[in-house]
């Protein structure tokens, strides 16, 4: 049996309406997607405008609230960095999803790999079970995990514009419109929910009193209950010096994607390259941490509690950003209350995709869109269907934004540094960021399962 | 879902960590159900259910947690007949913090003043195991124990302590003559006596009865020993005026001062936030209802609440993610991450700060034991 052509659209549709495929259609599906992948290098290139995704984690009905607030495919361009499977109920329909929609679109998603797709770690936490029990067997299981053998490690944005253009999507109810910059102000972030309302936004070059009001009374999240917000105060010296952050580049630097983060045994991109990917996660060494660390405050290197991968500091960041022309990375792997949070003077970002993780934790998710640099187009269109941001587009990026390193007023709302960190002092412009937030579909709409297959609380 | 349904406590009773009192344990077709015959309804068995679902995970996660070796526990496996399933490494690690700060509190206690005679009272003791493990541990300490718990559970618990000799060979005393032999009891028997070990049979609401009833006789509860009440996941299903008045009951009447006692406490808090409020809303669907959780929400109400009973030389609070941290040792904290590789650190972290242990004592006489006991057990500063 082929799954080309109409027969690959069957398979979306059917798997759409979260149900399987059959044994032979995911034999076939997986086996084009290795060739398809095979041809990926192990940092894939991609273009703005691009929406990143962070971990999906099983929760079906939440990716297809993903899709709803940030656009369907081809209509929207994704990069979901990872993690599509275990603890949700649905990891299969999940992944063999994207992978339809990959094979499908190849030029309109890319799918990289997490520390989830892994044989070892699906047979701990769920994936493998749930192939078990909806097949009766684990050759879908098989077949997935050879797939996730030549998942790029990596994907390299680039062409990212530097501001946004404000949506002209409504204020959201609970936000202060006096506390919006001026329209007129290049925007450098922006938070939507998921109705497209704007919920704060944050100019480039505006004093920061203008803006950080907006935070502090629309954010759905409240403080994150985690790890406690570490104290920013300030990055003096923290390596702002380092950068030519002279009138001579203006344009962004690339954002790197990863599903974990960075390794003490890869200083440039162009090791990653070099590395043979094709293989199941080891347990060490610059591919394990590319999928396993987490940036921290610390100093350089530290170990992780999880076992793998490494702890990593602003300073490493700052180190490698430079040194790799970035002006961010974009990552995963951790579960952040309010969806995204930046760090390290925004020079790195964790997004977070699986609203309420495992149905139990509260969370709301974001997705970050990156508009397209206007150098060649002008005017991109969001292509959001009804949804979204009303129609907003990506306006050019005005590239001749002045150098703003001078130090702006501190930024004074912790809310607001919490999750975004404080972007006054970075030493190269980043892209503009428009991060949607979105909550956990419907109940209703969600189909849990009247049993639980874990027990989620301790009675 | 919920608000309009009476708690059945019974179920949720039940539903403690220990385990399932029915349909584990003995054979299938047995009977088990023949309790039920007051004010059963659809609803009510619905909800047995329901908790006799939570029942085996809770069980089953105890039994993970030994086969993995976060604890040691050669009875938890008695009590849970059913295949084990391996839990998550989050859930691993949670009910090793749980199990793990609870002992520590009775470990101190027990080796203070290790002459002195000491009593614990476990309410809602379910299938925990702790007797057993304590026996092991302590076999030259004056130990009087008890457990109360409803019929079914109780009933379900002797069946296991006549089948297991590993059980029943450990009921024998230290100092008294031989105890009853679980063997000799009637099939159907509810209650168990002896000078170390003593299993009630008992409705927890019938010790705050309003009336001027005496509260019920608890065969070898001495007035007048050192005794530590444990409630792991217990108080917390029953309504705060309630559960003030089962409190009263035992600092009043059944070891009314200057005896000294103590309540260590486990259970849930943080309601408020959007972990707490999912938890809420889960467990409902689950006709699971915590109602003291939104009275004690934080580790402050948690020390008030143990004042307001008449704690009055002690109250300590503090969740389970602060214990983890700082009563584990850094030996064993490596030995335990080095169990299993655990990838949900966040998730982790949420989980044990909505998990409290709050303890207080009243020490009465001179002795101090409990205050000498827990001097050294560090309490969280905020909250």
């Amino acid at each position: 049996m082929s799954i080309g052509g109409s027969d690959l659209d069957k398979a979306i549709t059917q798997l759409r309406a979260c149900r399987p495929i059959p044994e032979n259609q995911v034999r076939e599906l997986c086996y084009k997607a290795r060739e398809l992948l095979i041809e990926e290098g192990n940092v894939v290139g991609v273009d703005a405008p691009v929406t990143i995704c962070g971990d999906i984690h099983g929760q079906f009905h939440d990716l297809m609230e993903l899709f709803r607030v940030g656009g369907d495919v081809p209509d929207t361009n994704y990069l979901f960095m990872g993690d599509f499977v275990d603890r949700g109920f649905y990891s299969l329909e999940s992944f063999l999803l994207l992978l339809c929609l990959k094979v499908r679109y190849p030029d309109r998603i890319t799918l990289i790999r997490g520390n989830h797709e892994s044989r070892q770690i699906t047979t701990v936490y769920g994936f493998y079970d749930e192939c078990l029990r909806k097949y009766g067997s684990a050759n879908v299981w098989r077949y997935c995990c050879e797939v996730f053998d030549y998942l790029a490690l990596g994907a390299l944005v680039s062409g990212a514009a530097t501001s946004l253009s404000p949506t002209d999507g409504p204020i959201a109810d609970n936000t202060n419109i006096d506390s919006l910059p001026d329209p007129d102000s290049e925007i450098e972030i922006e938070t939507l929910n998921a109705n497209g309302e704007i919920m704060y936004r944050y100019a480039r070059n505006s004093d920061s009193q203008s803006n950080t009001a907006s935070q502090g009374t629309s954010n759905p999240a409240s403080s994150s209950p985690i790890a406690p917000t570490p104290s920013r105060t300030g990055p003096a010296g923290t390596g702002a010096t380092s950068s030519a952050n002279g009138s001579s580049r203006n344009d962004t630097g690339a954002v790197l994607c990863v599903h974990g983060g960075l390794s003490p045994l890869i200083d440039t991109i162009d090791k990653i390259r070099l590395l043979d990917r094709k293989q199941e996660v080891p347990h060490e060494g610059a591919m394990c941490d590319l999928l396993w660390s987490d940036p921290d405050e610390i100093d350089g290197w530290g170990l992780s509690p999880r076992g793998a991968g490494f702890l990593f500091g602003a300073d490493i960041v700052k180190c490698f950003n430079h040194k790799n022309d970035l002006s961010l990375i974009a990552r995963a792997h951790q579960l952040v209350m309010e969806g995204f949070k930046e760090m390290f003077e925004s020079t790195i970002v964790t997004v977070w995709s699986a609203p309420n993780y495992c149905y139990r934790c509260g969370n709301v998710a974001a997705i970050l869109e990156l508009g397209e640099d206007g150098s060649n187009a002008g005017f991109v269109r969001r292509s959001n269907g009804e949804r979204g941001g009303g129609g907003g587009g990506w306006v050019l990026g005005s590239n001749d934004g002045p150098n703003r390193n001078g130090g702006g007023g501190p930024n004074d709302n912790r809310r607001l540094s919490s999750v975004l960190g404080d972007s006054m002092q970075r030493t190269r412009d980043g892209p503009g960021r428009r991060y949607r937030v979105f909550e956990a579909a419907p109940q209703d709409s969600r189909g849990m399962p009247a049993k639980k297959p874990v027990a989620d609380y301790f009675l | 879902m919920a608000a309009q349904e009476i708690p059945n406590l019974k179920t949720l009773l039940a539903s403690r960590r220990g385990g399932p009192p029915r349909g584990r344990g003995r054979p299938r077709g047995l009977p088990h159900t023949a309790h039920q015959g007051s004010g059963s309804t659809t609803s009510d068995a619905l909800r047995d259910n329901a908790v006799r679902g939570t029942d085996q995970d809770a069980a089953g996660s105890r039994v993970s947690c030994v086969e993995l070796g976060y604890l040691h526990d050669p009875y938890a496996r008695l009590f849970a007949t059913q295949a084990a399933t391996r839990r998550l490494p989050l859930l691993n690690r949670g009910t090793y913090v749980r199990t793990s700060a609870i002992d520590t509190l009775v470990d101190n206690f027990l080796t203070t003043a290790p002459a002195t005679p000491k009593q614990i009272v476990s309410l809602g003791a379910g299938t925990d195991t702790r007797f057993f493990r304590l026996r092991d541990k302590y076999p030259d300490t004056h130990i009087v124990y008890h457990e109360i718990d409803f019929p079914t559970n109780t009933a379900a618990k002797l069946v296991n302590l006549q089948r297991h000799p590993q059980l029943h060979s450990k009921l024998s005393s230290v100092s008294s003559k031989a105890p009853p032999n679980p063997l000799s009891l009637p099939p159907a028997a509810t209650t168990y006596h002896s000078p170390t070990y003593n299993i009630h049979s008992l409705d927890l609401r019938s010790l705050a009865s309003d009336d001027d009833t005496p509260a019920p006789m608890l065969p070898n509860l001495d007035p007048s020993t050192p005794t530590l009440l444990l409630s792991e996941m217990c108080l917390i299903y029953l309504q705060a005026p309630v559960v003030s008045k089962i409190l009263a009951t035992f600092l009043q009447t059944y070891m009314p001062a200057p005896t000294p006692v103590a309540l260590v406490l486990y259970e849930p808090i943080l309601p408020n936030d959007a972990f707490g409020r999912t938890m809420i809303s889960n467990l409902l669907t689950r006709n699971i209802h915590l109602p003291t959780l939104l009275t004690y929400p934080e580790l402050g109400d948690q020390r008030q609440r143990l004042r307001s009973y008449g704690f009055s030389d002690g109250v300590r609070a503090a969740d389970t993610r602060f214990i983890w941290r700082d009563w584990v040792s850094e030996a064993e904290k490596e030995r335990v991450a080095g169990l299993e590789m655990l990838d949900e650190h966040e998730e982790l972290d949420l989980l044990l700060m909505h998990y409290c242990v709050a303890w207080g004592w009243r020490d009465g006489g001179e002795e101090h034991v409990f205050e000498r006991a827990w001097k050294g057990v560090g309490e969280q500063e905020d909250g």
